[in-house]
């Protein structure tokens, strides 16, 4: 792969493996950090990348695999400072839109790595769930299970704060 | 409404096509959203919210480091080359010099006077060498005058054949 192939082909998907590896890591500074290794890897063995039939699919799948690295290597060592914010409720807050979309993001990132993966790649990035298969090395049956876990335990979160927002109000 | 309904416990099932995905996506934006599903709202404006999250700095720092190192490279060659061919052609174009020396025996030797009676000695020395190698050719002059009496036997051998011719006539 020549580098103006490699500039249109992997450069144009950082934000979408900056995601990705935000998601995972949960760590703005260590997704930057993993994209930046991703690419250098990528550009080292650009010539390898001739043979890959779907590069976005095959850069998000590396992308996944490098962060779950990282995250087994800092298990050993000391944890990856998780950036979530877990903003405990707040009456004021919580009748304001904004704040629920803050408290929803919360709710993703509190998923298991997987089920949080694979909301993402499907409601963010709008991947195929094929795609979101081969990325997650996972069969699609198990990508559309794992996927509706994940939207039902959001489902009931969304409730769950509803109704406590409720009780507040009327209490 | 029944339709979004229906809609809305798909996807939360995870058994929604993208294109149905896009459909619930613009019916949560586009502000005519009824009472009950306002509830799930945010959850969809979470979705485009997260698009908006880019990698905080461009991966363009990484390649063209490399790209950098190569075009010094080029440019180190380039220049190089053309203060070669510049070299060259001064080389070529300088007048001719103006010091005067002669080599002789391998040795340089700078004083014009010296080399002008040395090559003077060694022309006379050709000149001796040329009048004795004619020698032999003046001996052959000498030779061919010390011949000449045979001439004169010759001529006296016509003559006395023209003298007999005479002789038989008158007789």
């Amino acid at each position: 792969m020549e580098s103006t192939q490699f500039n249109t082909q992997i450069l144009n998907l950082s934000d979408k493996l900056f995601r990705l590896a935000k998601s995972i890591l949960r760590n703005g500074d260590a997704a930057q950090d993993a994209v930046q290794e991703l690419t250098m890897k990528l550009w080292e063995k650009r010539h390898q990348l001739d043979e890959v039939d779907n590069i976005p699919a095959f850069t998000m799948r590396s992308m996944r695999n490098l962060c779950l690295d990282t995250i087994r290597q800092n298990r050993d060592e000391d944890d990856l400072p998780v950036e979530f914010e877990n903003i405990e409720p707040n009456p004021h807050q919580q009748t304001e839109l904004r704040d629920l979309a803050t408290r929803i993001r919360s709710m993703i990132d509190n998923l298991p790595e997987l089920q949080r993966t694979i909301i993402r790649m499907r409601d963010v990035e709008e991947m195929e769930i094929s795609e979101i298969a081969y990325v997650t090395s996972i069969t699609e049956n198990a990508v559309s299970v794992n996927l509706s876990r994940a939207r039902q335990k959001i489902r009931d979160q969304i409730l769950n704060e509803q109704k406590r927002v409720e009780e507040t109000i009327w209490k | 409404m029944e339709m979004m309904n229906e809609l809305l416990e798909k996807y939360f099932r995870g058994e929604t096509s993208l294109p149905e995905e896009k459909e619930l996506k613009h019916y949560f934006s586009n502000g005519n959203v009824v009472p009950e599903h306002e509830i799930y709202r945010p959850l969809f404006e979470v979705f485009e919210l997260e698009l908006n999250d880019k990698a905080t700095s461009p991966l363009l720092n990484v390649i063209p480091k490399q790209r950098k190192i190569k075009q010094i490279w080029i440019k180190t060659f380039a220049f190089t080359g053309i203060a070669a061919s510049l070299v060259l052609l001064m080389w070529v174009q300088l007048p001719p010099t103006t010091d005067n020396y002669a080599v002789i025996n391998g040795t340089r030797i700078d004083n014009q006077e010296f080399v002008q009676r040395y090559a003077q000695k060694k022309m006379n020395y050709v000149n001796a060498m040329l009048k004795d190698g004619l020698k032999p050719m003046q001996r052959m002059k000498v030779v061919n005058h010390t011949l000449q009496p045979l001439n004169v036997i010759k001529e006296t051998h016509d003559k006395m054949i023209e003298i007999e011719k005479t002789h038989i006539i008158n007789n």
